[in-house]
């Protein structure tokens, strides 16, 4: 057992049902369990909060009561800048203030680059700071936070990225910071899918990035093939309407069920036999993630580097070129003409996911805070 | 006892007191604890000492200094010292002008534990004070394990022993050393290294930061002597590596290790030749010739074609051909300089008519790949030299030659051509002398005079260099000459300039050869003030105060270029500004291709305007050269200020592919696109890439193909595909291509007559065969620049040469190679703008994907489908919208066997295929009836419905 920190975490929002935060918090549980004192962080409140349980093992603290004053707009921009860093300035304070509690051997995680402006402004107390980047390299590269991640993160003392050739691509950049760690298994199913029903599923927002056009598309050239199957869409987003109208002039409305918004996850995929990640973006999908624990096998774009990460084609997952429609429809098309091809790909993700059990990523953990913390690991 | 360190950072210095800090303080500030510093002084005669004595005594603990009793002169004592006083389980080395990383430490010490790795190796930048450059970036783009340097030989291409970290019981087990005495230590210590190391690990991050200091222009006549001498360590240490490889059993190494050298070493020294004296370039080949002579030929044949050629003639003595294959192989973002004249002999094109008895002769020297006989006359510059320089008075005559590869610049050079005096600094800054040019024997001759303290009107300081060169007209050409001199012309020659800084920047030019080869001039300060105050300034300059300010300069200037010339800039003035200017009724810009060539749909609709008469003024587009496009249009360059006026202000814009991203058509201009071609390949949103792209993108994509008003279709075909894979949001005109209204009416006699002799086909009573395929991609997705023509000329040319005639056409993107020895058999087509003229006298088409194949099937004559690498073409690629072999109509074939038998059996190809022709044509190309053109200009130019 390694000695007990603070480890503070620190994201945009830790409220909001999303990938990120249900990672810190599953994080946040998995420390604690180790007896580690965690203190969960967030810039602001959410939109619209999410339940993650009450009489939780970690404290939970929120910088901003209030929403903050848009940072970047066209007019007046150097008045909104003079009152955004007033605002990081203040919210530094009480973060140095929270900072000023640990004992000695702390650690500040960063999970977020807004987030980091924040972390950047305060007091550490002499604890070291690691940054995450929770998508792939190649999707920060297309945004606006490439200039940010650049900037806030250079000075880290570790940048992890989520998978060994982003973490690559980071250090190539540039960013001699950065290392890698995977995202942990966070779910103990119950229980596994047993493959009998004929639906195929995807769950995740409703939005561009995700992709589900894609796999409307997709669908829509094997649907008549197989009129006894589903697609399954859950979750809800902005997206909603538009699909539905793709959907009706594809002309698979009848097969396609958008299936709202679910927070039973074990439900959802044990209620299915193939799980389809359409993506356009990704960092390290926890949606594969969870699939392979839950005895599913998986058709996914190539479109981060977490994906091979988590798949190898044609052993555990079967993995099509980004945006080649057709080629992801004859994938479907393969698994669902051919159960044997379903078990043997469910079984062998089942195997390979322990990879990520909590342990095992803990432990990765562990040694990042011990180098950063510039404690020289033992010998042998 | 201090704890055993992880990592000794050996620090070796020679009188650099004033950066020793900065480096001990980059390994004082490692990220990783357990780091210590050895500082190891050579001997210095400056305040190292004391530096040094400061250092070890603020970090007692972690800094330890040693000193050399003599001055050792290398690299290689200094760090044996070092590495005998080391205590650390790694070793690393770091010179006193540069820094390690923050993490560099950690990350290689982490990386060696993990793997248990001899030798691991990090990525190493140079930092110039403009700019940086990663240091043999493709070998560190990711983290890879190898058990063996044999593993990867290109390994081997990173020979600093400085970005590496190293296991010191690994250089205990194998008594690596130094050697002393020699410069280049560090190529033989990673050999050395490298050949024994049981696992080598290189990591992406960043560990070593190499501070070049941009070295003074030419070298005195001391540097000169020291860097031969180098040069000749330089040899000696690698017949010690070749010696080490050997007792190794490694010869695969040593090979690789002397293809490198050539490729690269060789090549660099060979570049600087034109800039050094005649007496060290003699000096230099003689080094150069013995060591080369060592080689085992097979190292020519593996190295790159150019280097390759450089090495066999400097073996052989020829330095001015080595030097000119130097020039060909220019650094990346150089044009080549052509300065040989090439010989062609049996068929084949070679460098120079020497050196070609020998079988290995004449497959280096083939440099018919090159395409130097029917490539662009502006794809490369050609190499000329001044011979003569003299002063008179305030004139100054300067004559001189250019070379004339292949004959190729023909009795329709102009006789006056142009001297450019260019400010080596600023591409586009240049001061112009007319001179006059003429034939004589293989050469051309040039010479000019002119005063050049009325022409020449130099700033001061901030260009105080500027290079000559020579424009050169022919036909509708230009034809760009590098010049340069052997050093005897100019030598001593100085001709007085006004600066407008006054005399106090300077007050006379000197010429001088630069080290890129290039004749230049530089501003000297000859008389009092200048020969005080330039000096001064110069020195001024080159303090730490005044290169920040200087970089500062630099960058502003930079940025103020852009901002005035950048695309960017006109687009937005485009936008707010030009759009204002009223429309000119009946102005029509036309475009095809990107104005790359006079083609396609727009160039038939300007011809139908053109024979109907009537009020409109055609404006064309060109990028590159204007030969080709027509003599009644106004031609404007794409991309200048005349073009974004042009099309602000145009009625009509009519092109086949697409105006600028980012215009904003204003409402009053009517966008015709004519497309240019069916589909076979996906399309825009059909296309995996673009589908995956992100919402910018899309809309991006959505806004430029939002501006078409009208969008031609010559089926329902098109809509299924283009207007839907597009998302052409426009009415689609469905009236057929007007390219192709003369392949249903049979076209232009005189035309045709006029193309067969320019081809020299007159009379030529064989089956001619247009071989049209489509581009293909290279790794990166774009374009690939060559097409390979897959399959055998030759074999052609003997199988068929009597009865057939073969003309190759390149899709506009790429450039394929005819050897001129297939004249007048296989004929490179190319450079020809349209396409239909040359359909229209085939007899015959061999294809692959290209859509083409719409157009041809309109003309009734067989049609081959060759497609040797279809399943890769069509599935990786980007998928297709139908199956070919279901609907081609002609053969497909998939090898050149087949490819010649149906060639063999053209008739058949003919008659077989009669019935799935016709089947194509109604299928893909059912409104293309002849009419397309005059039905466009009826209902936008001369119809009543105007828009």
């Amino acid at each position: 057992m390694a000695e007990a920190r603070d480890v503070f975490i620190v994201c945009n929002n830790v409220e909001e049902l999303g990938g990120l935060q249900r990672w810190a918090h599953d994080i946040g549980r998995m420390f604690a369990d180790r007896g580690h004192r965690v203190h969960l962080v967030g810039i602001t409140h959410a939109d619209r909060s999410h339940d993650y349980g009450h009489d939780l093992p970690y404290t939970v603290t929120v910088l901003h009561d209030r929403d903050l004053p848009q940072a970047r707009g066209p007019i007046g921009t150097r008045l909104r800048e003079l009152r955004h860093r007033l605002t990081v300035w203040r919210g530094a304070a009480r973060l140095s203030a929270l900072f000023r509690t640990a004992r000695p051997g702390g650690v500040v995680i960063a999970a977020q680059v807004w987030a980091m402006e924040w972390v950047a402004q305060a007091d550490t107390a002499g604890m070291p700071v690691i940054g995450m980047s929770h998508e792939s390299y190649e999707a920060t590269r297309r945004s606006s936070r490439y200039e940010r991640v650049k900037r806030h993160f250079a000075d880290a003392d570790l940048l992890l990225a989520l998978t060994d050739a982003d973490a690559d691509a980071w250090a190539f950049d540039d960013m001699s910071n950065a290392g890698a760690m995977p995202n942990p298994l966070h779910v103990t199913p119950h229980s596994v899918s047993p493959r009998t029903e004929p639906v195929v599923v995807r769950h995740g927002r409703l939005a561009f990035e995700k992709g589900q056009d894609m796999l409307l598309e997709s669908w829509a050239e094997i649907a008549s093939h197989h009129p006894s199957w589903r697609l399954r869409l859950y979750g809800s987003g902005p997206d909603e309407d538009a699909l539905r109208r793709q959907a009706a002039e594809l002309g698979v409305s009848d097969s396609v069920e958008f299936a709202g918004p679910t927070s039973d996850i074990e439900k959802a995929l044990t209620g299915a036999s193939i799980f389809a990640l359409s993506s356009r973006e990704e960092g390290f999908p926890m949606s594969i993630i969870e699939a392979m624990a839950y005895g599913l096998p998986t058709v996914a774009f190539d479109c981060a580097p977490g994906v091979r990460e988590l798949l190898t084609d044609g052993r555990d997952g079967l993995i099509v070129a980004p945006g080649n429609t057709t080629e992801f429809a004859a994938a479907l098309d393969r698994l669902i003409r051919d159960a044997g091809l379903r078990d043997s790909l469910a079984e062998a993700a089942r195997e390979s996911v322990r990879r990520y059990e909590p342990d095992a990523v803990l432990d990765r953990w562990e040694r990042q805070f011990a180098l950063v913390a510039g404690e020289r690991a033992p010998r042998a | 006892m201090l704890p055993e360190p992880d990592v000794t950072v050996v620090v070796i210095v020679y009188n650099d007191a004033a950066r020793l800090a900065r480096a001990v303080r980059s390994v004082l500030e490692q990220s990783l604890p357990g780091v210590e510093a050895v500082i190891v002084d050579d001997a210095s005669t400056d305040a190292t000492p004391e530096v040094t004595a400061r250092l070890a005594a603020t970090h007692p603990d972690r800094v330890r200094a040693f000193t050399l009793q003599t001055n050792s002169g290398g690299c290689g004592r200094p760090r044996n010292v070092g590495i005998d006083a080391a205590r650390g389980r790694y070793v690393m080395f770091l010179d006193s002008d540069d820094t390690l990383d923050r993490h560099a430490c950690r990350n290689l010490v982490t990386t060696a534990d993990e793997t248990g790795a001899d030798l691991v190796s990090g990525r190493c930048v140079r930092v110039f004070p403009d700019r940086e450059q990663n240091w043999y970036p493709w070998l560190y783009r990711e983290r890879r394990v190898y058990e063996s340097v044999l593993d990867d030989p290109d390994l081997l291409y990173d020979t600093l022993s400085t970005n590496k970290c190293y296991r010191r019981d690994f250089l205990d087990r194998q008594g690596l050393w130094f050697v002393d005495r020699l410069h280049y230590e560090d190529l033989l210590f990673s050999a050395q290294a490298y050949v024994a190391a049981r696992r080598i690990v290189t990591i992406p991050h960043r560990v070593y930061n190499w501070f070049v200091v941009p070295r003074d222009d030419t070298l005195s006549i001391t540097n000169r002597r020291a860097e031969l001498r180098n040069f000749a360590d330089r040899l000696e240490i690698h017949r010690r590596i070749d010696a080490v490889f050997h007792a190794h059993d490694a010869d695969r190494l040593a090979r690789l290790k002397n293809v490198k050298f050539v490729n690269h070493d060789l090549l660099l020294y060979l570049r600087e030749l034109r800039s050094r004296d005649p007496e060290y370039r003699r000096a230099f080949l003689e080094l150069a010739r013995s060591y080369l002579a060592e080689l085992d030929p097979g190292v020519f044949a593996e190295c790159n074609p150019l280097p390759a050629i450089g090495a066999y003639l400097v073996r052989h003595g020829d330095i001015e051909g080595a030097v000119a294959a130097a020039d060909y192989a220019a650094k990346r973002g150089r044009k080549p300089v052509l300065s040989v004249e090439p010989v062609e002999r049996e068929g084949r094109i070679h460098w120079s008519g020497d050196q070609l008895q020998t079988a290995l002769g004449r497959r280096i020297l083939d440099v018919t790949d090159l395409g130097l006989h029917s490539a662009p006359l502006d794809a490369f510059n050609l190499g000329g030299e001044v011979t003569a320089m003299h002063r008179s008075g305030a004139e100054l005559r300067l004559a001189g030659t250019v070379v004339n590869p292949l004959g190729r610049i023909g009795a329709d050079l102009e006789p006056a051509g142009t001297l450019e005096i260019r400010d080596r600094r600023r591409k586009n800054r240049a001061f112009h002398v007319p001179v006059t040019v003429r034939h004589e024997a293989d050469r051309i001759r040039w010479e000019t005079a002119f005063a050049p303290a009325r022409r020449i009107r130099p700033v001061g300081l901030v260009d105080q260099t500027w290079g000559l060169w020579l424009r050169l007209k022919t036909g509708d050409d230009t034809v760009t000459v590098r010049l340069t001199s052997d050093g005897t012309a100019h030598d001593g020659v100085r001709v007085p300039v006004r600066p407008r800084l006054t005399r106090v920047a300077g007050d006379h030019l000197e010429a001088y050869v630069a080290e890129s080869g290039e004749f230049a001039l530089r501003i000297v300060g000859y008389r009092w003030p200048a020969r005080m105050t330039l000096p001064a300034l110069r020195r001024i300059a080159r303090t730490a105060l005044g290169r920040r300010w200087w970089q500062r300069f630099g960058r502003v200037e930079r940025a103020l270029i852009r901002l005035l010339t950048g695309r960017d800039t006109k687009i937005a003035v485009f936008n707010r500004l030009l759009v204002r200017l009223p429309v000119k009724k009946g102005t029509i810009v036309f475009e095809s291709h990107l104005g790359v060539q006079y083609s396609d749909n727009p160039k038939y609709i300007h011809r139908a305007l053109r024979e109907r008469g009537g009020p409109y003024r055609a404006i064309w587009s060109y990028s590159g050269s204007r030969r080709g496009f027509p003599a009644d249009a106004t031609l404007v360059r794409r991309g200048s200020w005349t073009y974004y006026r042009a099309l602000a202000r145009a009625e009509y814009w009519i092109d086949n592919q697409g105006f600028p991203v980012g215009l904003v058509k204003r409402p009053e201009t009517t966008y015709i696109q004519t497309w240019h071609g069916s589909a076979f390949k996906r399309m825009g949103f059909d296309e995996p890439t673009v589908k995956q792209g992100t919402r910018s993108e899309h809309d991006r994509l959505r806004t430029m193909i939002g501006r078409f008003d009208h969008f031609v279709v010559r089926s329902d075909h098109d809509v299924r595909t283009l207007v839907k894979g597009l998302g052409v949001t426009a009415e689609p005109l469905r009236v057929g291509y007007p390219r192709n209204d003369a392949l249903v009416t049979g076209g232009d006699p005189e035309e045709q007559a006029a193309l067969r002799r320019r081809l020299g086909l007159e009379d030529d009573e064989r089956t001619v065969v247009l071989y049209a395929p489509t581009f293909r991609t290279d790794e990166n997705g774009r374009p690939a620049a060559r097409f390979e023509i897959p399959f055998d000329l030759d074999r052609f040319a003997r199988e068929f040469g009597e009865s057939h005639v073969l003309l190759i056409r390149a899709h506009y993107l790429s450039r394929a190679v005819v050897p001129p020895g297939l004249r007048g058999t296989v004929i490179d087509v190319s450079a020809e703008h349209d396409v239909t003229a040359l359909m229209l006298l085939a007899d015959a088409l061999i294809t692959d994907y290209s859509s083409i194949m719409f157009d041809f099937a309109l003309l009734e004559r067989p049609m081959i489908f060759y497609t040797p690498d279809a399943e890769d073409y069509v599935s990786r690629q980007r998928g297709a919208y139908f199956d070919l072999t279901e609907h081609a109509p002609g053969p497909v074939v998939g090898d050149e066997a087949a490819l010649f038998a149906a060639l063999r059996d053209l008739d058949n190809a003919r008659r077989d295929h009669a019935d799935r022709r016709r089947r194509f044509v109604e299928h893909f190309g059912e409104y293309d009836t002849g009419t397309a053109a005059k039905a466009i200009v009826e209902r936008f130019f001369t119809g009543g419905d105007r828009g």
